[in-house]
């Protein structure tokens, strides 16, 4: 027994808990898995009633729609792939569910309308970051070539030190002008007509009596 | 020698401030005006990024931009298309602030005289001044889809930027010639000048006109077609020299003259202008046509004054058509207005043969003045004021007789007779208003004005000399085939 001095560290104890904590690894791995799964899921993201606005415009939309039969969740678009990225991106999307709750009423249309541009700011910030990530999970660069002649060229020749959303971006959900060039006034402006607010009414909304609720 | 003096002393004669007066119409630069900006403040850094992609993504474009005279001048797209992220339309563009339409006042950058002329010229003021009037057909007798497909087309649309930053399809495309543009200028330059290649000869082209100027209401395309000015032109279009630098009527071509050699161009010592209503004496798309006054405001903005308003004087400050106060700076007397149209004829023509004709025009005018336009007008008052009409217009047949008496037909016959087509001043102008006048003004007055048609018809009628003719109904005449015979 003495010849081997590894089997003086590892006792039946330690052997032991080498196998719970390995399993128990293992069914912490398959829960983030599933996890991961569970929450990405369309269904799962627009079981929030704020979420049918956006759940309207992707459907309508050629991710949702494509004539090959691909069809891209929300989480494919909007969850980083890699297990613990993606769990990353769950647990700062909990922000996202306590705002539901108690932050502005997302739900009604004209509110939602109100903070959409700064929801897809963020988005299109995320994106950026992490180099567009989302897409290439399933779009390859070199591989486009597109319908219209010379879009295979365009993606070799003139995409240098670009990401995909710099381009594409208002490609699935309401279209929200880059943020460079966004009117907040125009914005509330057309809020206002569409829904038939008053004036005024919009920058009402927007403060809300849920001011201070974590808005930005 | 003797001639051309008077003629120089009386055209530099000072009338309200002539010398800012002369500096309108008649001196200036006889050149086409160069560009005085400075060339390092244009050829954008980016522009050559835009170019490589959309020579894929919009080859079409791109080639036409490649044949300009901007391509080899260094004038790339963002020149043209860069705007300040605060601008209304502003909108990131591949990592670029740009904005898709370019108004005259972003061409103005660098062609700021031509910015200056066409800034209150009927041309940049067509949807400004029928704005008000445009509900009546486009909307009631037409419908909205109407405006972009057709009013607006021509007139311009007011542009409206949505809040999402798109320009609303009901407003965009366009390139009407007084387009509202989203930083407020009027007019829209591709009207005339075909993107993107902004070709001089292109311009210079009567092709130029007729998206427009055709059909019903101002055959110009066709009147210019059917005159002995345009026979010349299609027969001699090779000496036109049309893509020359400078096109100076008389001295750079001499074949014949295009609408932009009257209205627009260069002329002997006249200088070019893209104010294209400055040479004209009268207004002939009104319901009764008036001699007009230019006047032209401290700010650059210019209105039409009828001869019968009373004359500005200067200094003096105008209500102007969209409410706006204005400082009289000079005005432009009908006079004047006819001598620099003048100055054009002469360069071909004689001075007698050129007042001749404009003793013609000013005829046919006159006589659609007091023979139909101011009766019916006359009529059509009284029909109105004793309630015989509704207030709506084209909500009875006799509105919308009326309206082409002096819109189609009335419209046609003087410019048939200002640009000499016979067929439009005769047949497809005064004849069918004298038709329209007879045949169904009157009766559909009559009727409308029932027991009252004596004193609202008839008395206007009795006042006119022209119309005694009616009071004889039996003086035969050959021209329908009965009653000559009789008669010998």
């Amino acid at each position: 027994m003495r010849t081997w001095g590894v089997s003086l560290v590892i006792t039946r104890h330690v052997l032991i808990a080498l196998v719970i904590g390995g399993l128990g690894g293992l069914l912490v791995m398959a829960f983030l898995i599933e996890l991961d799964h569970a929450t990405s899921r369309s269904e799962f993201c627009t079981s929030c009633h704020s979420m049918r606005f956006a759940e309207q415009t992707y459907q309508a939309s050629l991710h949702f729609d494509s004539p090959s039969g691909v069809r891209a969740s929300c989480g494919d678009c909007h969850v980083s792939p890699g297990l613990m990225a993606a769990t990353w991106d769950h647990l700062v999307g909990l922000r996202d569910l306590f705002k539901e709750f108690f932050g502005p009423d997302y739900a009604d249309p004209a509110v939602n309308l109100l903070h959409l541009p700064e929801a897809a700011f963020s988005a299109r910030e995320w994106f950026r970051k992490r180099d567009s990530a989302t897409c290439r999970r399933c779009h390859t660069q070199e591989a486009i070539l597109g319908e219209r002649a010379n879009t295979a060229a365009i993606h070799r020749e003139e995409a240098e030190g670009k990401t995909c959303i710099d381009c594409h971006y208002n490609l699935v959900h309401r279209r929200v002008p880059d943020e460079q060039t966004f009117k907040r006034d125009a914005w509330n402006a057309m809020v206002e007509e569409e829904m038939g607010l008053e004036p005024g009414e919009a920058a009402r909304l927007l403060e809300g009596p849920g001011s201070g609720c974590g808005e930005p | 020698m003797i001639v051309i003096r008077k003629l120089r002393v009386l055209l530099l004669l000072p009338i309200f401030g002539g010398v800012a007066l002369g500096a309108i119409l008649f001196s200036g630069q006889a050149m086409a005006e160069k560009v005085t900006l400075d060339p390092s403040l244009w050829g954008h850094p980016a522009g050559e990024a835009c170019v490589s992609c959309h020579a894929k993504a919009s080859a079409g474009l791109t080639d036409q931009w490649r044949e300009s005279a901007h391509q080899a001048a260094g004038v790339n797209c963002m020149d043209c298309h860069q705007a300040d992220r605060a601008d209304v339309d502003a909108m990131e563009h591949e990592g670029q602030i740009i904005a898709t339409i370019v108004s005259p006042k972003d061409c103005g950058r660098c062609h700021d005289k031509e910015f200056e002329e066409q800034r209150g010229s009927v041309h940049a003021e067509a949807f400004a001044i029928i704005e008000t009037r445009l509900p009546a057909l486009a909307d009631n007798v037409g419908g909205p889809a109407m405006r972009s497909a057709s009013c607006d087309q021509c007139h311009g649309s007011q542009v409206k930027v949505r809040g999402d930053g798109t320009l609303d399809s009901a407003t965009w495309p366009n390139s009407g010639i007084g387009r509202i543009n989203p930083d407020g200028s009027k007019g829209s330059c591709s009207a005339c000048h075909g993107r993107h290649r902004f070709s001089k000869a292109q311009a210079r082209e009567p092709d130029a006109c007729v998206r427009c100027h055709s059909g019903p209401d101002s055959p110009d395309k066709e009147i210019f077609e059917a005159s002995k000015h345009g026979m010349i032109y299609a027969a001699q279009r090779d000496d036109m020299h049309l893509a020359a630098d400078a096109w100076i009527a008389g001295r750079d071509y001499t074949a014949a003259p295009t609408c932009v050699t009257c209205h627009m161009g260069g002329a002997g010592k006249l200088p070019a202008s893209h104010d294209v209503g400055m040479r004209n004496v009268w207004s002939l798309n009104t319901p009764v046509s008036e001699r007009q006054y230019l006047v032209v405001f401290e700010d650059g903005a210019k209105m039409e004054l009828p001869e019968s308003a009373e004359i500005p004087k200067r200094g003096s400050e105008l209500t102007r058509p969209d409410g706006s106060l204005g400082t009289v700076k000079v005005v432009a007397t009908p006079e004047r207005r006819r001598q620099a149209m003048s100055m054009v004829c002469l360069e071909c023509h004689g001075k007698g043969f050129t007042q001749g004709f404009m003793a013609q025009l000013d005829g046919v005018v006159g006589l659609f003045n007091t023979k139909f336009a101011e009766p019916a007008k006359t009529i059509m008052q009284g029909l109105y004021t004793e309630g015989l009409l509704t207030p709506t217009p084209f909500d009875e047949p006799i509105e919308f007789t009326y309206w082409e008496l002096w819109h189609d037909e009335g419209a046609r016959a003087r410019h048939g007779a200002a640009m000499m087509s016979p067929n439009h001043a005769w047949w497809e102008g005064m004849y069918l208003v004298g038709r329209n006048f007879y045949a169904r003004f009157l009766p559909e007055a009559r009727a409308a004005a029932g027991f009252k048609s004596v004193e609202l018809v008839d008395t206007v009628l009795d006042a006119q000399g022209p119309h005694q003719w009616l009071k004889d109904p039996n003086r035969a005449n050959p021209i329908l085939g009965f009653g000559g015979e009789e008669a010998d």
